[in-house]
Parts: C-alpha cells; sequence; structure tokens
C-alpha cells in the first residue's frame, strides 16, 4: 500500500465531538479548559463532513463531545455515516438515553454504544462526576443491550478509584458488555489541571498492573478487558494517535480539524476549520496536519533512534503542556533531557493514595 | 473453543464490508479495523450463524477443488484467532 500517494497518512477513524456541552463534571477530562470560541457546526455542515470523510477513506465513525446525546440531530448523523458505509460508535455518558432515543439510534444504524462509567461504587462515581447520574447510566446500559446495540464500557482510572479495580472489573462483567476499557488518565485539559489529585501513587500504580494482568485472565473469552496504562509511570512514551495525522482525524464541535482531540491546546498552532476548507485538503495540505509528520521534524533524541517509527516520538500536546514545545520529545522517555518535568512532578505525589476531591470539577461552555 | 460442528457468526457490534479505497474487504468493529486477506474473507463470508465450520471447510473445498480435511484445519485456526480477537462467536 505504500506506492499509493499519501497512503502511509490515510485517515481511518474520525472522531466527531459533536458539542462540549456535559450533564458530567469530571476532573479528568481531556475537553480544552478554555473552550474555542465559534458556533457549533450545523446539522447539514456535520453531514458533509461526514462524506468528505468517507471520500478521503474514513472507515469509522466515533460520536463524541461533551455528550453527544445532547444533540438533537444525533441520529440523523448515525444515519448519514452508516449511509456512506462508516462504522459508527457512540460515546457517551449514558445520560438521556432513554428506550426512544436507543430505539431511534438503532433504527439510524448505530453499530455500538461506550459507557463511561466512573466507578462501580454509585456514591464514590457520583462524587468523580460531580452529578448524580450513576443510576441514570446503569439503566441506559440496560437499554443498550435491550436494543441489540453491541455495548462496551469505559472506566478512566485515577487515585480516588484505582484501589477500586477488581470491584470495577467485575462490575462492569455484571453490565454484561464483552469490551471493557480501563483507561489511566492522561493529563489533557481539565485533567491536566487536576493531576496532583488525580496522579496514583507507585504503590497504586503496581497493584492495578497487577491485577489487570490476572483479570484480564479470569475474563479470557467472556469479556476482553482494555488497559490502558498510566504513562507517567512508564519509560517510553506512548504512539499516540499512531502518529501525528497519520491515521486518525478530531473536528471539533466548531468544525476545526484536529490530529488528536487535544491538539488545540497546543499553544501557537492554527487548526483549519471545515468550513473554510475542504476535509481532504486539510488532510493532504494543511500546515496544522503536516506539522509533525515523518521524522523530520523529530529533534534528538528521537531523531536517530529506533523506536522513533514505533512510538513516533509520544505525544505533542504532553510535549507542549510539559516543556512548552509541541516538537519536543515528549518527557515520558526517559531518554528525554525533559523527563525530569515528570519526576518532579511524580515525587509530589508520595506514597500517600488518599484522595481529597479538592480537584476543579469539569466546567461547560459560557459557564 | 471451536470445533467442527460449531457455527460460527460475527460478534455483535462487528460488521464486514468493503474498504472503498482498497477494495479489499474489512471487518469493522467498536475498537477498530482489520483488513482480511482473500482466504478469511471467503471464510467470514460464509459465518452466518448456522453453517457449522465442517459445513463451510466443505463448500470452500469444493469451490476451490482441495481437500477437505486439508482446509478444515485452516478454517479452524483462522476462526480461532478472529474468536481470540473477539470478532468471530460460535454457537454449539
Amino acid at each position: 500500500m505504500n506506492d499509493r500517494p499519501y497512503s502511509s497518512y490515510r485517515p481511518y477513524a474520525l472522531l466527531a465531538e459533536l458539542t462540549y456541552r456535559c450533564p458530567l463534571h469530571c476532573p479528568y477530562c481531556s475537553n480544552p479548559t478554555q473552550y474555542p470560541a465559534g458556533s457549533d457546526l450545523t446539522t447539514e455542515e456535520w453531514r458533509r463532513v461526514i462524506r468528505e470523510a468517507a471520500e478521503i477513506g474514513v472507515l469509522h465513525a466515533g460520536f463524541s463531545g461533551g455528550e453527544p446525546l445532547l444533540r438533537p440531530d444525533l441520529a440523523s448523523l448515525v444515519a448519514e455515516a452508516r449511509g456512506n458505509g462508516l462504522y459508527t460508535n457512540l460515546i457517551t455518558s449514558g445520560v438521556g438515553l432513554d428506550v426512544r432515543r436507543a430505539a431511534e439510534l438503532r433504527e439510524a444504524g448505530l453499530d455500538s454504544a461506550q459507557i463511561s462509567f466512573q466507578a462501580d461504587e454509585p456514591a464514590l462515581a457520583d462524587g468523580i462526576a460531580g452529578a448524580r447520574t450513576h443510576r441514570l447510566k446503569l439503566e441506559a446500559a440496560r437499554i443498550v443491550r435491550e436494543q441489540g446495540i453491541a455495548l462496551s464500557v469505559n472506566v478512566v482510572l485515577h487515585r480516588a478509584n484505582l484501589s477500586r479495580l477488581r470491584e470495577i472489573i467485575a462490575f462492569a462483567a455484571a453490565l454484561g458488555t464483552k469490551h471493557l476499557e480501563l483507561a489511566n488518565t492522561q493529563y489533557y485539559g481539565w485533567g491536566f489541571l487536576n493531576r496532583s489529585h488525580l496522579t496514583p501513587t507507585h504503590a497504586q500504580v503496581e497493584t492495578a498492573r497487577l491485577i489487570a494482568t490476572e483479570e484480564k485472565q479470569r475474563y479470557a473469552g467472556q469479556m476482553e478487558i482494555f488497559y490502558v496504562l498510566p504513562d507517567y509511570y512508564q519509560d517510553r512514551p506512548k504512539p499516540c494517535m499512531q502518529g501525528w495525522g497519520r491515521r486518525y482525524l478530531t473536528v471539533n464541535p466548531i468544525g476545526e480539524v484536529l490530529p488528536c482531540p487535544t491538539a488545540s491546546s497546543i499553544a501557537g498552532m492554527r487548526f483549519d476549520s471545515v468550513r473554510e476548507h475542504a476535509l481532504a485538503w486539510i488532510w493532504n495540505e494543511s500546515e496544522s496536519f503536516n506539522r509533525f509528520r515523518g521524522t523530520d521534524w523529530m529533534p534528538e533524541p528521537c531523531r536517530s533512534c529506533p523506536q522513533h517509527e514505533i512510538d513516533f516520538g509520544g505525544c505533542r500536546c504532553q510535549a507542549a503542556l510539559l516543556t512548552g514545545d509541541a516538537a519536543a520529545t515528549d518527557p515520558v522517555c526517559t531518554l528525554s533531557p525533559d523527563r525530569k518535568a515528570i519526576d518532579d512532578f511524580l515525587a509530589t505525589i508520595g506514597g500517600n493514595d488518599e484522595c481529597i476531591p479538592a480537584w476543579r470539577a469539569r466546567e461547560n461552555p459560557g459557564t | 473453543m471451536s470445533a467442527p460442528d460449531s457455527r460460527p457468526a460475527l460478534a455483535p457490534g462487528v460488521r464486514m464490508q468493503t474498504d472503498r479505497v482498497t477494495g479489499e474487504p474489512v471487518l469493522l468493529y467498536p475498537e477498530g479495523i482489520l483488513a482480511l486477506n482473500a482466504t478469511a474473507h471467503e471464510i467470514v463470508a460464509r459465518c452466518d450463524g448456522v453453517a457449522t465450520v465442517a459445513a463451510i471447510a466443505h463448500t470452500l473445498a469444493e469451490e476451490y477443488e482441495m481437500d477437505s480435511d486439508a482446509l478444515a484445519a485452516d478454517v479452524l485456526e483462522c476462526l480461532e484467532d478472529l474468536r481470540r480477537r473477539h470478532l468471530i462467536v460460535f454457537a454449539e
């Protein structure tokens, strides 16, 4: 497939962030803390984005946010995606997913729904969400299954819930999901703001790693468990987005096209909008999408490192947040001259796994 | 575990489709995309929850004039791989 133009840079998946509004206030949210100014895309604009995405090779559409169910036109966008041959996945808190809505989405062709949970235990879950939503989520999961839509479950892990990992896994299994994503918090947006409260202790991380391995075995064949490691505690960076502008594109609520959902946090970068350009042009030609493609942009130690074909230098947003330079090696890498930024931060976490929820709750646009 | 008399079907939430860029078949599922080679495509296209593994192997053997027993092992191996990826389920 290398002899086709742009073949090594083909978008396979579109993440459509339909709104930044959300009924939950999770402190780990990776949405921007400063919402971009502008009006949300209209139904017709989204339909065009979906058609253009399919034309340039996208096979997978994720509808996310914020809370995508807050868009009354969600089912018509799902139908547009299905009509263009895309796989459709709803990434939701579950709040607002009643029988009528779920049936409407199923009829529109929704392939799967991922519902987030904050913990297994209702009071803890509601405390993390900053809203009494756990019970509504249980109901939503039941309705999704009843409607015959494939259900997956996502739980973001951090200091307040990591010690309940085994209980959380059993809880997810009881929901009847075949797929559980357990994602240690990645520190972007509100999550970065709250990282002192969210980062687990080294002991918590080590115990959780063992539990995750055991439980994967236990549930093999029944429920697939995907465990996202906490990258601050790793030695090498994650292969963020499988490389900048290589496989994924995100369109945010106001129509900016991003190589990753958190890229708008990078100071000084400008992202083109679907209101001004065709998606194909943005993917192929725009400065933002080409900025970190290939290896020419890489500094040492990445440039001469054999790992750079595996991890692509790590995460540009993380480099920008921790060093002020989006082109720096991801400081998670122990070969990075900036690794100290992470080690110094982890030293402040210490060994106390007590979690006082003094975090700043995620706010909605315009509040 | 798959056996010759089990009846494979696509797992819930999994869909087979043609990739309009390459013209090749792919399996689409909640977390990703798997490109199918020609053999896997022939097998998966027959996984309707009704045909047994043995029947699928038999049909393919006739179509391609191959030895049914040898092909059955390949079919089982392919389906077992897909089952491990949670893309295929088996009904007894």
